[in-house]
């Protein structure tokens, strides 16, 4: 379970404060399926990283009762200049993992063949959210935080993680970032609305997405 | 409760020990690449500095200076000196320029300024062995007379240096200014690093006035290892330990008040 209780998350930038999140009580159970709706700059991505542990909250405190993935999004996670192996076996190494094995799955799983010796600077988006996807994947998290990323991919990308996330996973949690109602009204069983720095929890996906589309 | 809390900590341990390891190692593949001689680059910069600044003392000053060997002399103070100046120097926006690998939580801040110490730090001892090894062939060095002094110097001298790391680190993050502010810093340093001479050189005044300075006490201690009864050396082991000590815990804080702050892209 991950447990959110009174967050508060602002930005402050040359003596401006721009609030972003007020006060955001949120449980998350395992096995939750949770969509975040949200207009741009609504707040998505800074809940999404402040639940990753990747940003701290201004007030309030985060409790993850179980293991989470680092945010997978378009930034973050990589360091470009080292090829894609070099990234695949640093995250081995800092999650005591076995780096043949992750190789093994990450190549399987990835088909960039080649690509994947070459500096991560050079991808496309849609292979970085390949890349980023294989790894996490190959670690086994028990809760997955997804930001917009996975429309990204090509029919064959989304297939793959379609029975890999959705359907032989179906166990474990997931926070999913995205625009597309249908995407989030066909896997999500849960949905946060994130407006004028609230946040919404709805146990029904199809009256989230109305709220959503009626913002 | 005790038990519980015992281990948790011994594997926070382990996983910090894990994490710096793997930063270490890609800051070197970064930094020097898989190519020719690879990470032994690490000792070239302060073995270049310390011997063609000693070669140059050794033409301009004579052989020998208060009866100690001009190049040796010159080149054990200028490695604790690069130590120092490349530990800063690596320290300044460590967070902003690592920040895409603190989307993984087990890294820390510190973990940044750690890795990259330690592979000064090492690559200053290994500069520092070859260059003794090599002068003390040429007749140029004499063979340390206590070396255990000398390791506990270059400690002391490589502990204040860290502490400094630590507090650079995230005031660098706070202010701009600040990074204008540190290389002429650095500069002004070097007549308070013991670099050029023995306190026991200087008039009691100016003694007393410099052993205030942590970097002149570690380096009393390493001179004082290498030549033994050929030098006079004045130095306090609190010194350095009581400086860095407070500029550890000075360092921490801050470090901890710019990660609240810090904001990711």
């Amino acid at each position: 379970m991950i447990i959110c209780s009174d967050i508060t998350k602002s930005y402050s930038h040359g003596g401006r404060h721009k609030p972003v999140l007020n006060g955001v009580n949120l449980a998350i159970h395992r096995g939750d399926r949770v969509g975040l709706l949200g207009r741009n700059g609504a707040g998505k991505s800074t809940l999404i990283k402040l639940i990753g542990g990747v940003e701290m909250p201004t007030s309030g405190k985060i409790i993850r009762g179980m293991s989470v993935s680092w945010p997978l999004g378009f930034n973050g996670g990589f360091q470009g200049s080292l090829t894609g192996l070099d990234n695949a076996r640093f995250i081995a190494r800092i999650y005591q993992r076995e780096y043949a094995d992750i190789r093994r799955f990450v190549e399987e799983f990835t088909e960039l063949g080649k690509q994947l010796r070459m500096p991560v600077k050079t991808y496309s988006s849609g292979m970085r959210a390949r890349l980023a996807f294989a790894l996490s994947l190959a670690i086994e998290f028990e809760c997955y935080l997804i930001d917009e990323i996975i429309l990204v991919g090509d029919q064959n990308f989304q297939r793959k993680c379609r029975t890999e996330m959705f359907e032989r996973r179906q166990d474990r949690s997931m926070i999913v970032a995205s625009h597309s109602p249908e995407f989030l009204k066909h896997y999500c069983n849960k949905a946060i609305v994130i407006h004028q720095t609230k946040a919404t929890m709805y146990d029904d996906v199809n009256e989230a997405v109305e709220r959503y589309e009626a913002l | 409760m005790a038990k519980s809390s015992l281990h948790r900590l011994r594997n926070s341990w382990a996983v910090q020990l894990r994490v710096i390891h793997a930063l270490m190692i890609r800051e070197l593949i970064t930094r020097f690449g898989r190519e020719n001689i690879g990470f032994l680059w690490v000792m070239a910069e302060p073995l270049l500095f310390a011997g063609l600044v000693g070669l140059l003392w050794h033409f301009t000053h004579g052989s020998t200076e208060h009866g100690v060997g001009v190049i040796a002399f010159v080149a054990t103070g200028y490695i604790p000196i690069t130590l120092f100046r490349h530990g800063v120097a690596r320290s300044v926006a460590v967070f902003t320029v690592n920040q895409s690998l603190l989307y993984h939580r087990q890294i820390k801040i510190v973990d940044f300024i750690l890795s990259r110490f330690i592979i000064e730090f090492l690559g200053g001892m290994m500069a520092y062995l070859f260059m003794a090894v090599v002068l003390i062939g040429f007749g140029e060095f004499p063979i340390p007379s206590d070396l255990g002094l000398l390791i506990a110097g270059w400690l002391l001298y490589s502990l204040f240096c860290l502490s400094v790391c630590l507090i650079i680190a995230p005031l660098s993050e706070m202010s701009e200014a600040m990074e204008k502010f540190i290389p002429v810093t650095t500069y002004i340093m070097i007549p308070f690093s013991g670099l050029f001479y023995m306190v026991s050189w200087m008039t009691p005044g100016a003694r007393d006035f410099l052993l205030l300075s942590p970097f002149v006490n570690g380096m009393e201690m390493m001179r004082k290892g290498i030549w033994g009864d050929q030098v006079t050396a004045y130095y306090n082991i609190w010194n350095p330990i009581i400086c860095s000590a407070i500029a550890i815990l000075m360092g921490l804080i801050l470090c901890r008040r710019v990660r609240r702050k810090l904001t990711i892209e």
